[in-house]
């Protein structure tokens, strides 16, 4: 074994040129498996770190109303249950003491939100309005540094409004709005501050006051209508919603529930990507194999002759296939190393706002798979030249 | 005492519905200890002979008994042990392997199934090349060597393993006179000192008059021995 090692490896040194290019090409093949995996895993972690940066990764929401089979009279009715009361936590204290045991969050908050109708002299709009602590403004994404003009407080009778908002109403700062509930509460509130998320949703129709001034608003006292959670890393939200929901007895909803467009985005993602990898594995395959049955041909009658003195077939199998995982694993290496040099040169390019112009992730670029891959496929590869050499009659090739 | 021993060897090759008899019963019998050549015209059957001798041809019909073993229906794995250990082969051209020196190539034969060379091999590699007078080329790959010298060269590597028997086939038919005349030397010499039985196939009267027997073919069988 040690010295058929030995002999593949005089093979491949025995015709510098060959062997660099052979080699340059399976290199070439694996930083295009490189790049494509980085460009695919980074374009999925800007998506999901875009999406996932500015909103909760669970909520949990009061479960739905069950429809029951009620009796009236003669016929059977399917209705909600109803108290006639807004859905909400009560005991969303106790929540969040359960949610504070789990070490992958690190943000939990307990908001009110519902519809109002934002009334300013004669113009009105229908405004969403999200209820919270004051000093958890910034707990699930960032309003503080959003804030173009004003303040970002909500304390008191003070309300922070979207830019689109007050463009389209023309509320200015300090200005005094009225605020009406679906519930028939009423207040009057002062614009404090402007921000800009460049979310439209949030721009154009969300007023943020704090939780106590959202209380009145839609007759809850003391119960909220649900608690944020933001976790350290996004794709755990699954499962710990799955697990919170049963421990609080809450519907608990994962954020990729919510964004499952951007779910099939990324599966389809993916699958291209993998259609690409392969592309890029076959070449190899047929690279390795194409060069190595020539330099099977070329040597028939070396070989010939090695088989004439009782070596055996085994032996000249091995040969081929050291050559193969050679070529494959320097191959690879190498390639992996342009690769990573590469993507790294791609990634530190950007624009004129300090964002990468392609959103490459040069440590995602699946080096061991492509090293693995490529060595595994280059073995492969060789084993029909490899037969082809060990089924070579020694006399026939003598005698060429 | 005979080393190998060849009876009623026939070969026949088939082209479709053609059947070509090379080989119609040769019977053979090489001493331990001889130089034995053999001869003949183009055609008459005596590489086909030597080949069936070192077992990369299957006889059609025939026995062969080398050192007393039966060589007939082995599998290809023992086949291939026999010719490693106990067969030496030296072709008309050299076949020397172009990418080892003169020292890795005498020692292939050993090498290889032990899976390396060890230094009791490039002893015994030396000391061979030092006995074709090649001691001083033994780092050159082949594309340095003269015709003759790997024409040496490969002499050496047939007698590594301590063959039985050595197998020539041609092997100064692409040599100069000078060249044919030391390498002919030297297997009587290896012959003489070691004991090495040679079966030399030759065109060249010259070669076959040096030898202690001559084995003379001609259409498929032994015409005469002498």
């Amino acid at each position: 074994m040690r010295f058929a090692l030995k002999v593949a490896l005089r093979y491949l040194g025995s015709n510098p040129l060959q062997s660099g290019l052979l080699l340059l090409g399976v290199a070439l093949a694996v930083v295009a498996f490189v790049f494509i995996t980085a460009l695919i895993q980074g374009l999925a972690l800007f998506l999901i770190a875009q999406t996932t940066g500015q909103i909760s990764h669970i909520n949990l929401e009061p479960p739905t109303r069950v429809a029951r089979i009620l009796v009236d009279g003669t016929t059977l009715t399917e209705r909600p249950v109803s108290s006639g009361q807004r859905l909400q936590i009560r005991h969303w204290q106790r929540a969040l003491a359960i949610i504070a045991r789990e070490p992958d969050v690190i943000a939990a908050r307990p908001i009110i939100t519902g519809n109002v109708f934002l009334l300013r002299g004669e113009a009105a709009a229908t405004v969403s309005v999200q209820g919270l602590r004051p000093d958890e403004l910034d707990a699930i994404s960032s309003i503080s540094s959003k804030i173009i003009a004003g303040r970002p407080r909500i304390g008191g009778g003070e309300i922070l409004i979207g830019a689109r908002l007050a463009e389209d109403l023309g509320l200015r700062l300090g200005r005094p709005v009225t605020l009406r509930s679906d519930r028939g509460g009423q207040r009057l509130f002062s614009i404090a501050g402007i921000y800009e998320t460049g979310i439209g949703s949030l721009d154009e129709r969300v007023a943020i006051m704090s939780l106590e001034s959202a209380r009145p608003l839609f007759d809850l006292p003391t119960g909220v209508t649900a608690i944020e959670i933001k976790l350290s890393d996004p794709n755990l939200a699954v499962d710990l919603a799955t697990q919170l929901g049963q421990q609080t007895n809450l519907k608990a909803t994962p954020w990729q529930e919510k964004n499952r467009s951007l779910q099939s985005a990324l599966t389809a993602q993916g699958r291209t990507g993998m259609l690409i990898q392969s592309f890029a594995l076959i070449s190899i395959i047929i690279g390795v194999s194409s060069a190595l049955l020539l330099s099977s041909y070329r040597r028939r009658a070396e070989i010939g002759i090695m088989r004439s003195f009782g070596v055996s077939r085994g032996f000249v199998m091995v040969i081929f296939v050291a050559q193969g995982v050679m070529i494959g694993a320097i191959g690879a290496g190498l390639g992996c190393g342009l690769g990573f040099f590469f993507v790294s040169q791609l990634a530190s390019i950007k624009d004129a706002t300090g964002a990468q112009i392609l959103p490459v992730a040069p440590f995602e670029g699946g080096y061991a798979a492509a090293f693995i891959l490529t060595t595994l496929g280059a073995a492969l590869a060789s084993i029909l030249p490899a037969r082809a050499a060990a089924s070579i009659d020694p006399l026939e090739a003598i005698q060429q | 005492m005979s080393v190998m021993v060849a009876k009623d060897i026939v070969k026949s090759f088939t082209n479709g519905d053609e059947i070509t008899r090379v080989l119609k019963g040769v019977d053979l019998s090489l001493d331990a200890g001889e130089v034995v050549a053999l001869e003949g015209p183009s055609g008459s059957g005596k590489s086909t002979l030597l080949s069936i001798l070192g077992l990369l041809l299957t006889p059609t019909s025939g026995s062969l008994i080398l050192d007393g073993q039966s060589l007939i229906g082995l599998n290809e794995k023992t086949v291939s042990a026999i010719r490693n250990a106990r067969l030496g082969f030296v072709f008309q051209f050299h076949h020397l392997l172009p990418d080892f020196s003169a020292l890795e190539n005498v020692a292939f034969p050993a090498a290889a199934p032990a899976g390396g060379i060890s230094s009791q091999m490039k002893v015994r590699a030396a000391m061979l090349l030092e006995r074709v007078g090649l001691a001083d080329r033994r780092d050159f790959r082949p594309s340095r060597l003269s015709g003759g010298q790997k024409q040496r060269v490969a002499i050496a590597r047939a007698l590594m393993n301590k063959p039985l028997l050595v197998l020539a086939d041609e092997p100064t038919g692409n040599l100069d006179r000078e060249s044919s005349d030391q390498v002919l030397a030297l297997m009587r010499e290896i012959n003489a000192s070691e004991g090495t039985t040679f079966l030399i196939c030759t065109h060249d009267r010259s070669v076959a008059g040096r030898c202690d027997r001559r084995i003379h073919m001609l259409d498929g069988k032994v015409e005469r021995v002498g």
